[in-house]
This record gives C-alpha cells, sequence and structure tokens, in this order.
C-alpha cells in the first residue's frame, strides 16, 4: 500500500519495518520535524542522553552486545559535531552504528546559517559512509541502504544528514523488504590458502593462535575453540577479543602487546607460527614491528583484505569471515597435542607481589565482582590503567562479555555504552567500570539512567590521578605529575543528588557485601572504590619498544 | 628512486565520493602526482586518475583501501612492467 508521508515519517517508518527499536538522541532545530513525528511510532523507544557524544557511545554499546545497528539522533551543528567522539570510537573498532543529524534546510545550506555544519565533511574519515538527502524521493533508500551498509562486511558507522526541509517534504511512501544481509563471498583462493596454512600448523614446534575482535563480530568463538583443542595452539586473546576464548581453558594465555603478561609476549617472540583472526596487529599489540614475532611465520584471516600485511608481514593471508575459514581451518588440519610448548609458556610466566591500600587490589575487586555477579554480567571499561587491570584479571566466561573502546582509547566510553548494552541485554546485569577521570567525562550520564530506567550499575576505580598518563610521567618524564592529580567530588552524596544508591570501598573486605548489594538493585547504582594512588599497570612495553623488553618493576626514584 | 604507478579509480560521480577517496589518499600520506578527474564515458561514474610513487605492495594496499570506498567501483594500478588489480594483487 502506498501512503504519502513527510521526510520524517518516512525515516522513522523506515527505521520500524528495518527492525530498529532503539534510538539514543537529543532533539534540536533541525531534527524537529523527525521528532515531531516521533510519538506516532511507539514501537521506537528514544532514549534522551544529556550529551549527544553518549548517544553516540550507547548506540555503539547496543551494537556491540546485539550485533544488530545501534542508532543514534542528533541535531544539525552542535549537535552533529558532539557525535564525532563517538563515531571515530565504532569506526576504530568496526562498530555498526547510524546516526542520524538534522541540517539546516536546504535553501540556507553554504551560507553559514545558524547551526549549520559540514557534518559529512568533518566525518569523512571516521565512517564507512555517509549520505546528504538531496530529496525526499531518495529518503527511505538511504535509510535502508545506510542500515546495510553499516552491518554488511566489516561493520562501521554510517552516517545520514537530512535537512530540515527534507523532513518536511511529503512523498509516496511504500513499505520495502527489508534487503538480506550481504553474503561473503569465500574466493577461490581461500581453499589453496587454507591448506598451505594447516601445512604450517602441521609443521610448527611452537604455534600460537591470536585473535581478536571480527572472531566475536563473526560469533566464530566455538569454532576457534574447537581450532584450538584440536591442534593445541595456545591462544592470546587482543583486547577486543577477550571473552571470545574462555579465561579458564586451558589452553588459554591471555592478552598481549604493552601490558601483556609477559609469558604472553615471550610466547610471541618464541612462537614459529602464529595464527591471527580478526585482528589487525595493531602498534599496540606488536610494540616494534621490526622486533615482532622474529621467528613466526604469520598467518592472518581477516575480512578486509586492506588489513593483510598491514601491519605485520604474512605468509599465508585468508580474506574471509572468520567463522567460515576457522570452520575450513578445523577441518583441515591435523589433530596434535600442545606437547612441551604450553609448559615452556607457563614457565616464562612472572609472580609479582604488590602492596594495595586496604588490600583493595585490582585482582581483588574484579575477582569480587565475578563472585557477586556469578559471572551473569557484561563488562565494559573505560580507558586507562583500570582498562587494562580488567582486561587482565576479570574471569570472562561467555563471549562479548567484555566491551572497552579499544582502537580510538576514548575516555568517558564506559558509563554512556553500558546503557546501550543494558538495552541491549535487560537480562543481565551491565557494570560500566571507570577511573576517576573518564567517569567525569560523561557522569551526567546518570540522569539519563535514572530518566530512561536503566539499571547500569557503575564502578569508579578512584585514584586520584589520570592514573595511566600518571604511569606515563613516572616511567618517561621524570616523574614530573604535570596536570595528572584529579579532583573528584563526594560521589556517594552525587549519587544522592540524582537519588541512586552508592558506596564508597576502601577495605577489601566490604566487597562481597556491597557488590552484592549493588548488583541486586533494581536501577542504576554507583561503587567508588579508593584504591592505591599511585600503582601502574605492570608489565608495560615502552611505547615502540620491542615485546622481548618489558618494564616490570618501578623505575629508580628520580632526583629532585 | 621508488618506481611510479598510475593508478586509475572508476567512481560514481559524486562529489563526496570524491572526497572520501581524495581524503583518504591524504589521511593515509600517499604521494600523489597529477591528479586528474575526468569524466568516464559511462553514465554517473567517473574516473579519478594520478600517479603515485613506492613499493608495489604498499601501493597494492592503498588500492584495497580505495576500493573498499562504497561507491568505488574499481581500482587498476599500472607499474613500470605490469598491469594489475587490487583483486589480483591481493594476498
Amino acid at each position: 500500500m502506498t501512503e504519502v508521508l513527510t521526510g520524517a515519517q518516512i525515516m522513522c517508518r523506515t527505521l520500524v519495518e528495518s527492525g530498529v527499536e532503539t534510538l539514543f538522541g537529543y532533539p534540536g532545530g533541525a531534527i524537529m520535524p523527525f521528532y515531531h513525528a516521533l510519538p506516532e511510532y511507539p514501537t521506537l523507544r528514544h532514549i534522551l542522553v544529556r550529551h549527544e557524544q553518549a548517544a553516540a557511545h550507547a548506540a555503539d554499546g547496543f551494537a556491540r552486545a546485539s550485533g544488530r545497528v545501534g542508532v543514534c539522533v542528533a541535531t544539525s551543528g552542535p549537535g552533529a559535531t558532539n557525535l564525532v567522539t563517538g563515531l571515530a570510537t565504532a569506526q576504530m573498532d568496526s562498530s555498526p552504528v547510524l546516526a542520524i543529524t538534522g541540517q539546516v534546510p536546504r535553501a540556507l545550506m553554504g551560507r553559514d546559517a545558524f547551526q549549520e555544519t559540514d557534518i559529512v565533511g568533518i566525518t569523512l574519515p571516521i565512517t564507512k559512509h555517509s549520505y546528504l538527502v538531496p530529496d525526499v524521493s531518495e529518503l527511505a533508500d538511504i535509510v535502508t541502504e545506510g542500515l546495510a551498509i553499516a552491518q554488511d562486511g566489516r561493520p562501521g558507522p554510517v552516517l545520514i544528514d537530512v535537512p530540515k526541509d527534507v523532513q518536511n517534504q511529503k512523498a509516496p511512501y511504500t513499505a520495502r523488504p527489508i534487503p538480506a544481509r550481504a553474503a561473503v563471498e569465500g574466493g577461490s583462493q581461500t581453499v589453496a590458502a587454507v591448506r598451505r596454512a594447516a601445512d604450517l600448523i602441521a609443521a610448527a614446534q611452537r604455534p600460537l593462535l591470536m585473535i581478536g575482535h571480527g572472531v566475536i563480530l563473526s560469533e566464530a568463538c566455538e569454532e576457534v575453540r574447537a581450532l584450538a583443542e584440536k591442534t593445541g595452539m595456545p591462544v592470546i586473546t587482543t583486547l577486543l577479543g577477550i571473552s571470545a576464548f574462555p579465561e579458564g581453558h586451558p589452553l588459554h594465555l591471555g592478552m598481549p602487546g604493552m601490558h601483556g603478561d609477559v609469558e604472553v609476549n615471550r610466547a610471541i617472540q618464541q612462537a614459529d607460527v602464529i595464527v591471527g583472526i580478526g585482528l589487525r596487529f595493531d602498534d599496540r599489540v606488536t610494540g616494534n614491528t621490526a622486533a615482532f614475532a622474529p621467528r613466526a611465520k604469520i598467518v592472518h584471516v581477516d575480512l578486509d583484505a586492506a588489513e593483510i600485511g598491514k601491519n605485520v608481514p604474512v605468509a599465508v593471508g585468508i580474506v574471509g569471515d572468520a567463522r567460515d575459514v576457522v570452520r575450513q581451518l578445523v577441518e583441515a588440519v591435523a589433530t596434535r597435542g600442545a606437547g612441551d610448548w604450553l609448559g615452556e609458556i607457563r614457565g616464562f610466566a612472572r609472580r609479582r607481589a604488590e602492596q594495595f591500600r586496604g588490600g583493595l587490589s585490582p585482582e581483588t575487586i574484579l575477582a569480587s565482582l565475578y563472585a557477586a555477579t556469578r559471572g551473569r554480567c557484561t563488562v565494559v571499561s573505560d580507558v586507562g590503567q583500570h582498562q587494562m587491570w580488567v582486561a587482565k584479571h576479570y574471569p570472562y566466561q561467555r563471549p562479548n562479555t567484555h566491551i572497552t573502546s579499544g582502537g580510538l582509547g576514548t575516555m568517558g566510553f564506559a558509563v554512556p555504552a553500558a546503557m546501550g548494552v543494558g538495552l541491549a541485554r535487560p537480562e543481565e546485569t551491565v557494570w560500566a567500570i571507570s577511573g576517576d577521570g573518564g567517569f567525569q567525562m560523561n557522569m551526567a550520564e546518570i540522569a539519563t539512567m535514572v530518566q530512561e530506567r536503566l539499571p547500569v550499575k557503575m564502578a569508579v576505580f578512584n585514584n586520584g590521578y589520570l592514573g595511566m598518563v600518571r604511569q606515563w610521567q613516572q616511567f618517561f618524564h621524570g616523574g614530573r605529575y604535570s596536570c595528572t592529580p584529579i579532583w573528584s567530588p563526594d560521589y556517594v552524596k552525587l549519587a544522592d543528588a540524582y537519588g541512586i544508591p552508592a558506596w564508597r570501598v576502601e577495605e577489601a573486605h566490604e566487597l562481597p557485601d556491597v557488590l552484592a548489594r549493588a548488583t541486586a538493585e533494581p536501577g542504576p547504582a554507583l561503587v567508588e572504590c579508593v584504591i592505591e594512588q599511585e600503582a601502574n599497570v605492570f608489565p608495560m612495553i615502552p611505547p615502540g619498544g620491542s615485546l622481548s623488553e618489558p618494564i616490570e618493576a618501578e623505575p629508580a626514584a628520580h632526583g629532585a | 628512486m621508488a618506481p611510479e604507478h598510475a593508478v586509475t579509480v572508476l567512481l560514481d560521480d559524486a562529489l563526496v565520493t570524491l572526497n572520501r577517496a581524495v581524503g583518504l589518499l591524504r589521511r593515509r600520506q600517499v604521494p600523489v602526482e597529477g591528479l586528474v578527474v575526468s569524466p568516464s564515458g559511462a553514465a554517473g561514474l567517473a574516473r579519478l586518475t594520478f600517479v603515485t610513487t613506492g613499493d608495489p605492495a604498499v601501493v597494492a594496499r592503498m588500492a584495497q583501501q580505495v576500493g573498499k570506498i562504497v561507491g568505488v567501483r574499481d581500482v587498476r594500478v599500472a607499474s613500470p612492467g605490469s598491469l594489475s588489480s587490487p583483486s589480483e594483487v591481493a594476498p
């Protein structure tokens, strides 16, 4: 049936018919026709954030947790520019986000009108694709195509900029079928490449599997586990690959790179074959690429052909969906055991003995959190020291239960992203873990949680510093703590002002009770953990250094 | 001196697609000389041509990255003594 609808109604209808149910946004002048139409479509739930950056991060969190496109909406000018950090975060971590922005009417465009910015131009390098809608007749097709582009192939953010008068224009509308998701084509080269990879694995004495975000995106966790178990290959998970392989599995090693444990990085340096699946060998993983894995032949599986060989030389490159390729690999490889290699790697491990005020070590906090939630929890971390502690110490058992900003390293991500994760997983507890720096960037979103009844639990690791920057200042800048001490408000009183429960924890023995009570709260809750002020994340590969040369202890005290 | 390669990109005749392609060259610090945009002869499609220098593998990866842009239909690299498309140089 054909109806005559406004552009705004067409946008809503197309979103509804594409299966979108949740929007994160903030109204303003140039997007008002869309907001005028929105109440006519009650299946679209709109979450009113306190800043558009949070809308983009929440849409990103929703997308990562659900595997569906997360949608955010903003007005022109400042509303649109406030989305930029969130879109760049989504681009770097291959997250399917659709941003809809209002634009000034077409007659005013290019005249520096009130709240006019060239948001398509601004976001070109940080979006997978973008549109400026020239006429209402193209609007429905653009929304449908934009949603498809965001999630097909390697996912990424798409922006649709809609002039206000196009939102008000009328046009006939006919419901259209949702296009099927594009299938990934397996090339004829794949079969031969899989064979070569299987031969390399068979001949290897010290093979390793390194898995990244692509394994989670393609839902290849079961297949990867089968490959690891059939070949005895120990498994390394990159920051965004964490939770793709159970932490307690005998073959699980941990995270590599700048803050990877000594045994993980030494395993890489000793390996003779590395099978990398769905990762891009980012500089935080490799350190100095010239010294990375000097003995290893690398097999690289990635959906994006341009990633293969980009950062490290590759012996066998396989372009394809991780699940399809790993299935083929599982069939092609011969069964073998880990041999002495796993024991050799375990022998590289170093145990650290550190003191933490009140016994409140990151390990203790995260073990208590796991116990309090019985592991039925998705953890969203922010960026900095606590992020590395969460990555290294939380015992992830289920796929895609660790969500963080990896590529862009966006402080302030956790709190708004957790709102999106919570909406995607209403049956599960969601904990946002932040430092005192990142938390203060987007803590205004507590109001969103209260107004929209989003039961996000928040933990703040408060050490009174921008801890990771302070650590770099201690190690590499002679201990000059320039602009890193950071004051915090009284978080318990802050929470009280928002009407949500909060606790301050200073001793480890308080953790089990407080975390259990916070988890049991029906609404949002906040727990501040007052941790050691100058604790460091160890070990650490200096930026640009080799994985073979970790810093494992405090530098000698610096002179005055 | 690094070898020169002539790169020809067939893409949608839309400023946003052209902007994205040229922006990628800037962002990835691709050395570019003699950049020309011209009609392709096919309706709705334009041709972007430029000369770049560098290692053939680096140029091939740049061609793959340009080829990923939505609206780019084809990328060809003509190197001294060879003519190849990204699908042929992909691993």
